[in-house]
């Protein structure tokens, strides 16, 4: 099958400059221009914004956490609308089927669930294989279970370290590695309410810091193509910039990818000791360039916050909107809060919204700084055509600034801010850098031999309309999004890395779960066949 | 072996798919309970959604008790694997069901390797209500202290428990709280162990409420143990595909969860449905003196009482690989069949059954 995209505006910004220029597909690749064949199908996208599918590095789509997030809160769906039609259990309010539908909608074709517990793989990998459309990845979390910690206290050698990082990224399917507020949930369980980058954990003698550094190393020595992917300490508090600055000032040189930046811009100037530190924060990426971000913007309404970070989730109970929650001390990495939240126009919802703007706006490097809005924590992802035209229209961030309370906007420069974003930048932010980031090679450019992942918007006035409602979207070369409706159901593979496992590593991962959970590692391990599709997994390699 | 049966003749499989596949198209509310594996249970939802039908577990009275814990209060847990490596209090609450005391009584020949690594004891808290004779011996076997209030039900003694570790003055005695309130401060990561057989949803709640109160200062969770670890990873499963726990209906192409109005067997009972499909990799039957149509797929060698339809179907872990929830690690296991046999999946007969319909598209799953 050869696809013609006609005289659309291509922005490609991994192979030119935007332009006038026909996309051809054939066999679900991109390729040059044939010489003298016909197209079997020419689709006119003259006048139209033609990129290449976008890729969301950080959004909690599926996992036991998310799934627990469901079972609280039934009533939470009309957060995710609005709902496509037609299409297999699309309707199926805050389900997998339908994050896959309105993923592509939006034009994006690849997700990363950034927050997988090792010992819950299968269960995630299950509920990735019912996302259809797009392809999907998952990080998995390391930083909080015994086993790393012992051997950090018993200073083993880092040759160790690195066989288990391979043998969970490999036996989980993992395309990375997280780390979430290291060390906190294990000292959460012995009463450690707070902590900080330096702080230790009990039993251990660990300290966060030492976590994130040999994991940071790990990553690194393995070649695991994605930075170690660090959720920090001190999540939402007042206070957390200095956390974070410590964090960014702890790359040393190797690379290192901050989540969520937005959640730790927090001074404690002002009348309520709750002020903006965007700038400062911004200025501290400009001048590191080991540092990758991405915000997790807030945007205004229901949402339930799902995070793997317990300790930060238990002291958020009591603003449980509505009030219930679930707090999980999990085994291992396994921890997670589920806690209801609502974000009001108030003075903490409008300082976190315009946080998260300024740091969009300051930190210079599009390359550097990615868009999320850690789905569902700071807003569910179907807030992302708002969040575009806030980017790329200083008028409607104004628009908006009017309706908040202006004693918070007074503590950001928000409004000195004038920049906006351009098609090519938002094309780097959402489709080049990322691929980049995650060493996802044949996707995020539109050059030839990359997958035919295409998204064709309609230029529009109107910037969210035209991201919510894609005009075409091609995934692998087939055509499943027509005038922002599904019209063809494909299922993606979920992206993975597979270090080879190191064989004395996996007797001693069998001789652990024997005797400390009294129970053979098949348990925890499984095979494809189990997640019941063909092919579910697609390999990445690691860097050599 | 016959494998398919149109009333009580056996009939080649694809005959009773035909046979069956006409009744789903003609039927206007067919309802299905189900208790199938990860597999079976995705691909039943599927075809209810294709069909506007609705789903139930087959154990749905039970599991809606269970789901309630959630929707209504949420709750602090942790999971069996870090009890058992952290825990040296173990507070057993109520009635535990009877899969689950092998792996209890198995803690009780370990000692904690996490936490404060105390000896570990064994407390639990019982109503009125006698217990069952595999209770009393299970506790006897564990040593437990016997938390008790007389005639108290479990809900008032979980009560009286609650305001008596709060320093309040209560009405009736209870039985050793003195000794669970010494035990509790000299543990480091106390564990609730729970059933939603465990007692009434009030009681329940005051049990979170309990835990809750215990981490104001220091650190208690609770371990919920599902009546049915199948039922369990069914409503798991359903949550992911359709965002709401069993007891969800598909009318108007919508899915609605509501756990009075799509309560199936209810339905099946007051004729509010015109086709059951019972799905039953146990084997289990359907209850009797029902009298609207039956489609049966049932780990059976025999035709399913007063099914117009009957087809047997294999049991993941036995008769074919699958993925099922096991409460032993808090999560989705694979399974591996046991004793591999012809008996196809559920998940195939339902594609068959999906794919025989007008229009003969594929389920998504």
């Amino acid at each position: 099958m050869l696809i013609r995209l006609a005289g659309g505006d291509v922005i490609d910004p991994v192979n030119g400059e935007t332009g006038q220029r026909d996309i051809w597909i054939r066999d679900g690749l991109l390729i040059d221009r044939p010489e003298g064949e016909t197209p079997d199908e020419t689709h006119d996208v003259s006048g139209c914004i033609v990129m290449a599918g976008a890729i969301d590095i950080h959004s909690h789509i599926g996992g036991g956490n998310v799934n627990t997030a469901r079972l609280l809160l039934p009533e939470h769906h009309a957060a995710h609308l609005p709902r496509p039609a037609n299409t297999p259990l699309s309707n199926a309010g805050w389900s997998t089927f339908q994050t896959g539908c309105l993923y592509a909608q939006m034009g994006f074709t690849t997700v990363v669930e950034p927050a997988m517990a090792p010992s819950a793989a299968l269960h995630t990998h299950l509920e990735l294989a019912d996302i259809p459309i797009i392809d999907k990845a998952t990080l998995a979390i390391l930083g909080n279970d015994d086993f790393t910690l012992s051997l950090l206290r018993d200073a083993k050698s880092s040759s160790m370290l690195d066989d288990y990082v391979a043998w969970i990224i490999g036996s989980s399917r993992a395309l990375g590695v997280k780390v979430i507020n290291a060390g906190a949930a294990a000292s959460f369980k012995e009463n450690v309410r707070s902590f900080s980058f330096d702080d230790m954990v009990p039993e251990y003698g660990v300290s966060s810091r030492n976590i994130v550094k040999s994991l940071q190393a790990s990553v690194t020595r393995l070649g695991i193509p994605h930075p170690l992917h660090v959720h920090a300490n001190n999540l939402g508090i007042a206070g957390s910039a200095d956390t974070a600055a410590a964090t960014i000032a702890a790359t040393e040189g190797v690379p290192m990818h901050l989540a969520h930046l937005q959640f730790y811009g927090y001074g404690i100037e002002g009348k309520r000791k709750f002020s903006s530190e965007a700038a400062r924060l911004a200025e501290l990426v400009n001048g590191n360039p080991d540092v990758t971000i991405d915000i997790g913007q807030v945007m205004f309404g229901q949402t339930v916050t799902i995070s793997s970070d317990v300790m930060r989730q238990f002291t958020a109970i009591g603003n449980a909107n509505p009030k219930k929650t679930v707090i999980i001390d999990g085994d291992g990495n396994s921890s997670g809060g589920i806690v209801p939240y609502r974000y009001r126009q108030d003075y903490y919802g409008s300082l976190q919204w315009a946080v998260g703007l300024e740091l969009f706006l300051l930190i210079t490097d599009p390359w550097r700084v990615f868009f999320t809005t850690d789905h569902p924590n700071g807003a569910p992802f179907t807030a992302y055509p708002e969040l575009f035209e806030l980017l790329m229209s200083s008028d409607a961030r104004d628009a908006k600034s009017t309706e908040l309370n202006p004693s918070a906007l007074e503590l950001t420069t928000l409004a000195s801010v004038r920049r906006e974003y351009t098609f090519e930048e938002i094309a780097i932010m959402t489709r080049a850098a990322p691929a980049r980031l995650l060493g996802l090679k044949d996707r995020g450019h539109l050059g030839p031999g990359a997958i035919a992942d295409v998204a064709v918007y309609r230029r529009s006035k109107d910037i969210a309309k035209m991201f919510r409602e894609a005009a075409l979207v091609f995934k692998n070369g087939e055509l499943v999004v027509k005038n922002g409706k599904v019209t063809h159901y494909r299922w993606g593979k979920a992206l993975r890395l597979n270090p080879p496992p190191d064989k004395a590593m996996i007797k001693r991962m069998k001789d652990y779960h024997d005797e400390r959970y009294g129970l053979s590692l098949d348990w925890f391990t499984f095979p494809d066949t189990a997640i019941a599709r063909d092919d579910p997994f697609a390999e990445v390699p690691c860097n050599s | 072996m016959s494998v398919a049966w149109i009333g009580s003749q056996p009939v080649p499989l694809m005959d009773a798919i035909q046979k069956a596949a006409k009744l789903l198209a003609s039927s206007h509310c067919p309802v299905f309970s189900l208790d199938a594996d990860v597999h079976g249970t995705r691909s039943t939802i599927a075809l209810a959604e294709r069909l506007g039908g609705a789903f139930d577990h087959v154990y749905g009275e039970t599991l809606a008790r269970e789901v309630a814990l959630f929707t209504d209060n949420g709750g602090m847990f942790t999971t069996p694997g870090e009890a058992r490596r952290r825990s040296s209090l173990i507070v057993l609450v109520g009635e535990i069901p009877a899969p689950h005391h092998d792996m209890l009584l198995a803690w009780s020949n370990t000692q904690p390797d996490l936490g404060d690594g105390g000896q570990r004891a064994w407390f639990h808290i019982g109503g009125a209500a006698p217990a069952s004779r595999a209770t009393r011996q299970f506790n006897r076997q564990l040593k437990t202290v016997p938390i008790t209030g007389g005639d108290l039900p479990l809900s008032a003694v979980l009560a009286g428990l609650r305001a008596r570790l709060q320093g309040r003055q209560v009405t009736s005695p209870l039985a050793n709280v003195d000794r669970l309130g010494a035990a509790l401060n000299k543990s480091q990561f106390p564990v609730f162990v729970f059933s939603s057989t465990s007692g009434e949803a009030a009681g329940l709640a005051m049990l979170q409420g309990l835990i809750a109160d215990l981490n104001r200062k220091g650190r208690a969770s609770s371990v919920f143990l599902p009546a049915d670890d199948d039922a369990w990873g069914t409503a798991l499963t359903s949550l992911w595909m359709t965002g709401f726990p069993p007891r969800t209906g598909f009318a108007n192409s919508l899915p609605s969860y509501d756990p009075v109005r799509w309560d199936t067997q209810r339905m099946v009972r007051d004729k509010e449905a015109d086709l059951h499909v019972w799905v039953s990799a146990r084997g289990e039957m359907p209850p009797k003196g029902r009298k609207i149509k039956l489609i049966s797929l049932s780990r059976a060698e025999a035709p399913t009482a007063n099914a117009t339809v009957t087809i047997a179907v294999g049991k993941a872990g036995r008769d074919h690989d699958g993925v099922a929830y096991s409460s032993r690690i808090g999560t989705f296991q694979a399974l591996a069949a046991t004793e591999r046999s012809s008996l196809p999946s559920v998940s195939s007969i339902v594609q068959q059954l999906a794919r025989a319909l007008p229009g003969r598209q594929d389920l998504p799953c």
